[in-house]
């Protein structure tokens, strides 16, 4: 049946306007924000503290873009915040001064995280239980190994090439550089290898997925094991940052890292989303955060602030796709 | 004298494809009217709008002479029409009485459920209708058919003037369907009006007073049964049958493509053996439930078979998942596009190559060259119209869904293939794109299973036709040689 | 009585336990209040203290933990640790099955003012002595050892004030935001600012207690107020360091006094460094010795304090060597 076309123009530019919206909407808003606290606040746009933000969404960031693999195989990993608390510790009982070169801790860091990650992914496939419960399960087991590993204490006195993992390298801090690095990696291998198509397959209609001859369960697998590696490397590099490895540390870093990907426009139900996407809303979080700090904005309001924001990007998100 | 119900000129159109075309009914009170008419005539279509679950595009409907108009199921109930569709939807925790009575339980002051009264009228209930049924029992515990009596209950706890029912004999043994018929004559004499579905023509011969018959979503005939034979009903069922297309005759000497050995799967099908030969379309007919699109998913690996033996080109091959059906070059093109044709989405693009990325990959990097160059190549050769390549298959029409669906099976590059109510769905041009499109696979040497519910499609297309029935076998027929009516002979369960 | 309990009941599942001592408190419960009150019968046996703590993961509370298993062995008492884990309902069961058990005196190590009230309601309503120690409930319990912890800010806030010779521009750090330290610790460092009137609060956020947050706060700071800043109080040793990381690191760190609470080992040390200025010390090893000993005071019918405050310390570089063994 042909649409009455008197009907049709409406229609056609909100269609255009949503299009428009999915693309480059965060992109704008990100300009909106920092346009406005430009105004507000003249040293926001310094380029000491562009530098400041860049830094301090990086461990988001890097624990967001793990978390983006997970989410768009439909799944979700509430276990990172304690996999960096876990990873951060594990690596600096590696990091004493004159124990080991300082790749042994990264390298125990990043594959302590895989480990876990990959555990998630084979209770969760062989298991066929929930990502809900099992990352929730390793959330407080985690957290808990972390605990035993250090006796409840701080790891301190790590060596000088661990800490300078936390500083700057040609001026630039290590860490925006890491997650450069992985965000650029992670971007090319989604839109250019089989199992970077896989995980949108799975994540948009398992079902089908599996039907078109796709092994689901060494996909899904393999997403867990991403977010675990990654959750291991902010580890690392948070205890570099904070000069010890901390088993308190992390809390509730999940969750930041889970609204980064979905203010990015990265679906919860899985199949729709992307790295550009996931550093926009990593970075979109960050200016906030600094932008509200710079201001002396009360921590009451602050919290509220966010809450709003996460809540209005993912109904936008909502509203344009139907 | 008046109507009870009528509808008039009723039309309905699901995204685009006209599902009823101009259809009437009418229904009197106390009468046992039967609606009969093949799969996708609009039986279904025609009674959710009587029972408001779907708004008409066009017509009017008319209960007691006078014009309704219902917003949802529950206006309908309100209005004295009631429906019992074939999946029952009770509460499983609660209990008969508060079924029954659900939405409309009698309360005492401060609004709290009087059970006593609950309980009592639950009684009266179950005597007026002379069933034995514990009002305190979970409906968790009850049979398929004393569910059935609860739904009844319901409708009549409703006052319901009309009720609906949707093949209520399918899942019912003789003993209980017997009871359901003594239900029937019950109502009947209470003035209640019945509308009743159902394939099974002995049953509508038994029970009902009038017949009326759909095909291909228009009104073929309404008449009084006294005045029908059963032949008659067939063929007003299936209509002429169209000029069979002349098809060249495969070899069938040789070895065979693919051949299934005592296939079975407990409780859907059993005993199913047959061969298709290299260039030879296969069409298996039968009714709904009677285990096609089980025997097809069961050689694909979607729901593996759990009995018998696969052989793909002489050598026997275990099929446990898909991925093992793919790799013997077995093909399947599901009936249920939704739930295991496509990633809605994902682009034309990515669906079309995901069951074939392998091949476009060099070095574990995708080469977007060559796979846009082979995604060009089947768009054009379908002709699938869509806003790019990349656009989410979700946005694209049934036909153009299904084509994908298709290319991406063909990109495969199967041996054989499974064909799923192909045409299922889309519009009439598309269908005849996709016919053309199963000849020419045909005669590229691809060995071919179709399952499909349009007898003419299956008799134009098949080069030789199995009829299955209740899980079984019941014949294998030579399309130039057989009618519909020979056809739905075998495939009514008896 | 006591002695058959420890002996037989050992060896057996926990819940089981529960169960067999409710039983049987049922079944002689006079005879059992009678044994364990009466000092001169609890003489020979040894006695046994429940304690729930709020937090073993939390270093403090490690080492006031310690304190007291050191002191209970000295006294020859028997403690039975449970932690709380933050969660003031598990905190009322563990009282609650220390009650059951037929403990000679409850230490409990309060998660919050009102949700852990019902534990020392509890307890005082059976009959057992209660000692909070290190922070306060509601209700007031049957002795109290701890310290005032307005008292650690008005230390910090002193100092910063002698250091800057009463001028200049301050920023607080707050813990999380609500809870009974905060609100203490805020408390006492807004009292000193009041008396004096050249010190000015330029900002005060919430860092959560947490030394990542606290760099990024402390980064953002340094943005907003630049050479501005004076001093910075951090209601936590954790983000004190945070707050020297950002500064050392914006290369300030020499014209900004950074003075914080707790006296964990990181910040001793970065005391010692001279990298942190001041850091004030809470005896959780006289806490936790002291509260064991009142325990033990008040079943034997020995005199005792309802109120025993064990001081802060301010440490500096100059008398830091004395902490750092």
């Amino acid at each position: 049946m042909p649409p009455a076309p008197a009907h049709s123009t409406p229609a056609k530019s909100t269609r255009a306007w949503n299009h428009w919206f999915a693309r480059f909407g965060l992109a704008f808003a990100l300009l909106v924000v920092g346009a406005t606290l430009a105004l507000l606040q003249p040293q926001f746009l310094t380029a000491a503290n562009l530098l400041n933000v860049a830094r301090q969404i990086s461990i988001n960031g890097i624990l967001a873009v793990g978390v983006t693999y997970v989410l768009l195989t439909g799944g979700v990993d509430l276990s990172l915040g304690s996999l960096v608390a876990l990873t951060g510790v594990v690596a600096a009982t590696f990091a004493h001064p004159g124990d080991w070169p300082v790749i042994v801790p990264i390298t125990v860091g990043v594959l302590c995280g895989a480990a876990c990650g990959a555990v998630n992914g084979l209770v969760i496939t062989q298991g066929r239980i929930a990502p809900f419960i099992v990352t929730l399960g390793m959330m407080t087991a985690a957290r808990g190994l972390a605990l035993v590993v250090s006796h409840g204490r701080p790891v301190s006195n790590l060596s000088e090439p661990f800490v300078a993992l936390g500083g700057n390298v040609a001026g630039f801090p290590v860490q925006i550089l890491v997650l450069l690095a992985i965000a650029g990696v992670s971007g090319l291998f989604l839109a250019n290898t089989r199992p970077g198509r896989y995980l949108y397959a799975v994540g948009g209609n398992e079902e089908a997925s599996r039907a078109a001859g796709l092994n689901v369960p060494a996909i899904k697998t393999f997403a867990y094991t991403v977010s675990g590696a990654l959750a291991g490397l902010a580890g690392v590099l948070l205890a570099a940052r904070i000069t010890t490895g901390q088993p308190n540390a992390g809390v509730a870093y999940e969750l930041d890292a889970i609204a980064a990907a979905v203010i990015g426009g990265t679906s919860l139900s899985g199949g729709v989303g992307g790295i550009a996407g996931t550093l926009l809303g990593a970075l979109l979080m960050g200016v906030i955060n600094n932008g509200l700090d710079l201001l002396n904005v009360s921590s009451y309001y602050q919290q509220i602030i966010k809450g709003v924001i996460i809540i209005g990007a993912v109904w936008l998100d909502r509203r344009q796709r139907n | 004298m008046g109507w009870l119900l009528e509808a008039r000129d009723i039309t309905k159109s699901f995204s685009g494809i006209r599902v009823l075309n101009g259809v009437s009914l009418t229904v009197q009170s106390g009468e046992v009217h039967a609606l009969v008419g093949e799969n996708g005539a609009g039986k279904s279509t025609l009674m959710k709008i009587l029972a408001g679950l779907h708004a008409p595009d066009s017509g009017a409907l008319l209960l007691d002479g006078q014009p309704v108009h219902f917003r949802n199921a529950h206006a309908a109930l309100k209005a004295g029409i009631a429906m019992i569709s074939q999946e029952l939807m009770p509460f499983p925790h609660l209990t008969v009485a508060e079924n029954v009575f659900m939405g409309q339980e009698p309360v005492s002051s401060f609004g709290w459920i009087n059970r006593p009264a609950l309980k009592r009228q639950t009684e009266e209930l179950l005597a007026q209708l002379g069933v034995s049924l514990s009002p305190a029992s979970r409906m968790r515990d009850l049979r398929v058919s004393e569910m059935q009596t609860v739904e009844i209950l319901k409708a009549l706890a409703h006052r319901a003037k009309l009720i609906i029912m949707d093949e209520p004999t399918s899942a019912l043994s003789d003993r209980e369907a017997e009871a359901l018929f003594r239900i029937l004559q019950d109502l009947r004499q209470r003035g209640t009006a019945v509308i009743y579905i159902s394939h099974k023509l002995e049953e509508v011969f038994r029970l009902a007073d009038r017949v009326t018959v759909l095909r291909d979503g228009g009104l073929v005939a309404t008449q009084d049964l006294a005045d029908t034979t059963p032949e008659m009903l067939i063929t007003l069922m299936v209509g002429r049958s169209l000029n069979p297309r002349s098809l060249p005759t495969p070899q069938r000497t040789g070895q065979p493509s693919l051949s299934v050995c005592g296939l079975g799967k407990t409780g859907r099908f059993e005993n199913v053996s047959f061969d298709v030969h290299p260039g030879e379309i296969l069409g298996i007919a039968g009714l709904m439930g009677a285990g096609r699109t089980d025997v097809l998913n069961a050689i694909y690996g979607l729901h593996p078979a759990d009995a018998g033996e696969i052989r793909v080109e002489d050598h026997p091959v275990t099929v446990a998942k898909p991925r093992d059906a793919l790799r013997a070059g077995i093909g399947l093109v599901s009936e249920d596009r939704k739930q295991f044709g496509f990633v809605p989405w994902l682009g034309v693009k990515q669906n079309m190559t995901l069951a074939s990325l392998r091949r476009w990959c060099h070095l574990g990097r995708i080469d977007h060259d060559a796979e846009n160059r082979a995604v060009e190549d089947q768009v054009q050769a379908f002709g699938i119209r869509s806003a790019g390549n990349d656009q989410p298959v979700v946005r694209l029409s049934g036909g153009n869904q299904q084509k994908v669906v298709l290319a991406r099976s063909l990109l495969a590059e199967p041996k054989i293939l499974l064909l799923d109510e192909p045409t299922r769905g889309i519009d009439i041009a598309a269908k005849a794109e996709v016919h053309e499109l199963i000849a020419r696979l045909a005669e590229t040497g691809k060995a071919i299973v179709l399952v499909s519910s349009e007898l003419p499609e299956l008799l134009s297309l098949s080069h030789r036709l199995l009829v299955l029935s209740e899980g079984r076998l019941t014949a294998e027929l030579d399309p130039q040689r057989t009618s519909q009516e020979e056809i739905l002979k075998f495939a009514m369960p008896r | 009585m006591l002695e058959f309990r420890s002996r037989f009941f050992s060896g057996m599942p926990q819940c089981f336990r529960y169960l067999l001592v409710l039983a049987l408190a049922i079944f002689c419960g006079c005879d059992q209040k009678a044994a364990t009150r009466q000092p001169g019968a609890g003489e020979s046996k040894p006695l046994v203290i429940g304690v729930s703590l709020m937090n073993l993961a939390s270093e403090f509370i490690a080492m006031i933990n310690q304190s007291m298993e050191a002191e209970a062995k000295q006294l020859g008492v028997k403690l039975i640790v449970n932690d709380a884990q933050r969660s003031p309902e598990r905190q009322v069961q563990q009282v609650e099955s220390f009650i059951a058990q037929k403990v000679d005196a409850i230490i409990l190590n309060p998660c919050e003012v009102e949700a852990s009230s019902p534990a020392v309601t509890k307890a005082l309503a059976a009959r057992i002595p209660i000692i909070n120690v290190n922070s306060e409930t509601r209700v007031p319990p049957t002795a109290f050892v701890g310290s005032r912890d307005e008292e650690s800010a008005r230390l910090a806030m002193d100092y910063i004030a002698r250091r800057l010779e009463g001028k200049g521009n301050v920023l607080m750090m707050q813990g999380f935001l609500g809870q009974a330290a905060q609100i203490k610790r805020d408390q006492g460092a807004r009292e000193v600012l009041k008396t004096q009137p050249g010190l000015k609060l330029l900002a005060d956020q919430s860092a959560e207690w947490d030394r990542a947050k606290a760099i990024s706060l402390m980064e953002n700071w340094i943005q907003a107020h630049g050479n501005n800043i004076n001093a910075v109080f951090a209601q936590n040793d954790e983000m004190g360091l945070g707050a020297v990381l950002a500064l050392e690191q914006a290369r300030r760190k020499d014209k900004v006094v950074v003075v914080s609470v707790d006296a964990i080992s990181d910040a001793l040390q970065a005391v010692k460094a001279g990298r942190l200025d001041a850091t004030v010390f809470q005896d959780a090893k006289g806490q936790g010795s002291t509260a064991v000993q009142t325990a033990v005071k008040i079943v034997r019918g020995q005199p005792w304090q309802t109120q025993v405050f064990i001081p802060f310390q301010l440490i500096t570089k100059e008398n830091v060597g004395e902490h750092l063994k």
